[in-house]
C-alpha cells in the first residue's frame, strides 16, 4: 500500500513554506550557527534578529536570567544597523537553503518605513516581521504594539513599501490584544506573530539588586505558553489572516495546541537552547500525527479545538 | 564543514563514570570520542539537560584522550542538579566543542594558570598542552575552603607546580589567588579561569607585573553557539576583525560587544573593555 505523506506546507500571505516551523527572531542568529546540530532544510524558516536604522549596542549584561520553566532576557536590540547588515550579513542568505525573514525595529514611523523597504529590496529575503513589540527597549520598544492607531499607521505605512509577506509581531503586554490584532490586519499586515516575551523582572536576594542589566526583561519559555495559546484562541477570533503561534513551545504536543487555537503557523524560540534538535523533531512528529489521523494537510486542524458548547454539540453531531 | 553537511557536533554519550570530588562538585567520565578527538584546550560542551525541563548548560570540557571525555561542575542549581543525578551507563547529549579556547602558540616557556573554585574545569587540557610542549607550568588555585580545592594531585602528577590558597586559611595560603600570582613575577603568559572578580584581578595584576593573560570569562549562555547575543562583553575591535564584526555605535566606536560563547569564552586582558 502506498502511502500519501501529509502536506505539512503552509502559506503566509505570498510566502510560500514547506514546514510550519519558524524560528524565532533572535533565537536562531541567520540559522548558521545551528547548522551543525540539526538539518536546517527540515525548518519552514528563520527569522533574523531585528535590525533598525541605526546600529545599537544593545543592553549592559548580565542580559539573560533562567528563571523557572522560561527565560528572562534584556538583549535590547543589539544590532550593527541596516547599512552595514544589508552589506556584509545579507549578501550570505541567498546561499543558504533555508529561507529567512528579515525583521524590522524602529522608534518612528519612518525608522520602520526606512528599514523596511531597505530590507525587502533584497531577493535574499523572504518576508519582512515588523518586530513593533520588543519589551526591552527603554520606554519605547512596546509603543507600537501597544496602540492600535499607531499598530494601523506603521503597518500601512510599511504596506504601501513592499509587496513581500508582512507578518506583524504583537506584544501580550496589552490590555486587549485583538483590538491590535484588528488594526494590523485592516492595515494590511498578511500575517500576525503572537506573541513577543512577557514582561518580567527577577531580584538576587544576597545583592539586592535586580538580576538583569536593563532591570527588566521579556520572559519566554514554556511559563508563557497558555498565555500565549490563548492569545492566539483570542486573535484567531477577529482576525483572517494567518497567525504565526509562539510562547513556550518545546514539544509536538504544544505546537499542536498553537495550531489547534487558531495558529496556521509555529515559532519556536527558547527552546532551541535547551536542545536545537526540536524544531526537526516537531516536523517529524507532526507528519506522524496527521498520518495517523488520516489527515490530508496540516491545515486541517488549525483552529479546530472544541470551544464552548456550540463547537462541542456540532462536534457530536459530526460523529454520529 | 559546509552548512550542507549533516549534524556533526551532536553526541550521544554515556556516562562511564560518575565521582563526587567534594560535596557539591562531580566529575563525569563520558565515553564520547568524536568529542575527545576534536576537544581544544579551554572549550566547552552544552549539556541537554536528560529531562528537557530546564536550559541546556555550559561546562568546560575538563579532560578528552582516546575515548574519554570528562565534565566537572558544581552543583549550583535546578540543571547542574539534574546533570550530577546521571547514573553510569545513562545516555547525555552534549553539543560541543564549541568557543574558541585558550592561545597556546608561541611556544611560552614559563605559564602561570590560575583557577579559582569550578574554574579548575576548564584548565587542565591547557596545562597538559603546555607541558607536552615543553613550557614549566605553575597552578595557582584558589577556592573558598579546603574541600573544595578538588583536583590538585591531578595537576601536580600532570607536571605541573602547584600554589593553593582558601579564603577561610583550611589550606594553602590565606587569601587571594591572585596574591600569590603577583608575588610571582616570572612568567611569559598567564592563562586564567574562575569566577569574573578573580578574572578582574588576575587582569590587573598582569597588568601590574607586565604580562599578557588570557581570561576565559563566565556568563549566563542561552544557546551557546553565537544566535542570541546574550552573553556579550565589550572588546576593542581590531582592524584585523572589521568587518567581520558589526560597529557598535553610529560614531563608529572601535569598542565592541563580542559573545563571549561565540568569539569566546577566552579573551586577551588587553583587548577586553569590561
Amino acid at each position: 500500500m502506498v502511502e500519501t505523506q501529509p502536506s505539512l506546507a503552509i502559506k503566509l500571505g505570498k510566502l510560500e513554506l514547506p514546514y510550519p516551523t519558524l524560528m524565532g527572531s533572535g533565537c536562531y542568529g541567520s540559522g548558521e550557527e545551528f547548522a551543525q546540530f540539526t538539518d536546517l532544510r527540515k525548518i519552514g524558516a528563520v527569522v533574523l534578529k531585528s535590525v533598525t536604522r541605526l546600529p545599537r549596542v544593545g543592553n549592559p549584561t548580565p542580559r539573560l536570567v533562567h528563571t523557572p520553566a522560561g527565560m528572562l532576557n534584556a538583549i535590547g536590540l543589539q544590532n550593527p544597523g541596516i547599512d552595514w547588515y544589508l552589506e556584509h550579513e545579507v549578501p550570505k542568505y541567498g546561499r543558504r537553503p533555508w529561507r529567512v525573514i528579515g525583521s524590522v525595529a524602529g522608534f518612528s514611523v519612518d525608522d520602520y518605513a526606512y528599514v523596511c523597504e531597505r530590507l525587502a529590496a533584497r531577493d535574499e529575503i523572504a518576508a519582512i516581521e515588523l518586530n513593533i513589540s520588543c519589551p526591552n527597549v527603554a520606554s519605547e520598544g512596546e509603543t507600537f504594539a501597544c496602540d492600535p492607531n499607531l499598530t494601523a499607521k506603521v503597518v500601512r505605512t510599511c504596506r504601501g513599501l513592499t509587496d513581500k509577506t508582512l507578518i506583524v509581531k504583537l506584544s501580550p503586554n496589552v490590555t486587549d490584544i485583538t483590538a491590535i490584532a484588528f488594526e494590523a490586519e485592516a492595515a494590511g499586515a498578511d500575517a500576525l506573530a503572537v506573541i513577543n516575551t512577557v514582561r518580567g523582572m527577577a531580584i538576587d536576594v544576597d545583592t539586592w539588586h535586580p538580576r538583569l542589566g536593563n532591570v527588566t526583561g521579556g520572559l519566554s519559555g514554556p511559563a508563557i505558553r497558555p498565555i500565549a495559546v490563548l492569545a492566539v484562541y483570542e486573535v484567531a477570533r477577529v482576525v483572517t489572516i494567518p497567525i504565526v503561534g509562539q510562547g513556550g513551545i518545546e514539544t509536538t504536543r504544544d505546537a499542536l495546541e498553537f495550531l489547534l487555537a487558531g495558529a496556521t503557523a509555529i515559532s519556536i524560540g527558547t527552546a532551541n537552547f535547551t536542545d536545537p534538535r526540536v524544531p526537526e523533531r516537531i516536523v517529524e512528529e507532526l507528519r506522524e500525527y496527521l498520518l495517523n489521523r488520516n489527515l490530508a494537510s496540516i491545515g486541517e486542524i488549525v483552529g479546530k479545538a472544541n470551544v464552548g458548547f456550540a463547537t462541542a454539540h456540532e462536534y457530536e453531531g459530526d460523529q454520529g | 564543514m559546509t552548512t550542507l553537511d549533516l549534524p556533526s557536533r551532536v553526541h550521544a554519550t554515556l556516562v562511564t563514570d560518575r565521582r563526587e570530588l567534594a560535596p557539591g562538585v562531580v566529575l563525569l567520565e563520558l565515553d564520547a570520542p568524536e568529542l575527545a578527538a576534536a576537544t581544544l584546550p579551554g572549550q566547552f560542551v552544552m549539556a541537554i539537560p536528560p529531562s528537557g525541563e530546564a536550559a541546556a548548560t555550559a561546562l568546560g570540557v575538563y579532560e578528552a584522550e582516546m575515548r574519554r571525555a570528562s565534565l566537572l561542575f558544581f552543583i549550583t542549581g535546578k540543571r547542574t542538579r539534574e546533570l550530577a543525578e546521571l547514573h553510569v551507563g545513562e545516555r547525555l547529549d552534549v553539543l560541543g566543542p564549541l568557543g574558541n579556547g585558550f592561545d597556546l602558540s608561541g611556544s611560552p616557556r614559563h605559564v602561570a594558570i590560575v583557577a579559582g573554585g569550578v574554574g579548575i574545569a576548564s584548565v587542565l587540557l591547557p596545562a597538559q598542552a603546555l607541558i607536552r610542549a615543553g613550557a614549566r607550568v605553575q597552578l595557582f588555585y584558589g577556592a573558598r575552603t579546603a574541600a573544595l580545592l578538588v583536583e590538585a594531585q591531578r595537576f601536580a602528577d600532570a607536571g605541573c607546580e602547584v600554589a593553593l590558597s582558601t579564603d577561610d586559611g583550611t589550606a594553602g595560603y590565606h587569601g587571594y589567588v591572585t596574591d600569590l600570582l603577583e608575588r610571582s613575577r616570572k612568567h611569559d603568559v598567564v592563562l586564567a579561569c574562575g569566577p569574573s572578580p578573580m578574572l578582574r584581578a588576575v587582569a590587573r595584576v598582569a597588568a601590574q607585573i607586565g604580562v599578557r593573560a588570557q581570561l576565559s570569562l563566565e556568563e549566563t549562555f542561552a544557546c551557546g553557539v553565537g544566535g542570541c547575543w546574550g552573553c556579550v562583553v565589550p572588546i576593542v575591535r581590531t582592524s584585523a576583525q572589521a568587518p567581520s564584526f558589526p560597529p557598535a555605535s553610529e560614531g563608529g566606536s572601535d569598542v565592541v560587544n563580542a559573545r563571549i560563547c561565540k568569539e569566546g569564552p577566552v579573551f586577551w586582558n588587553d583587548e577586553l573593555r569590561w
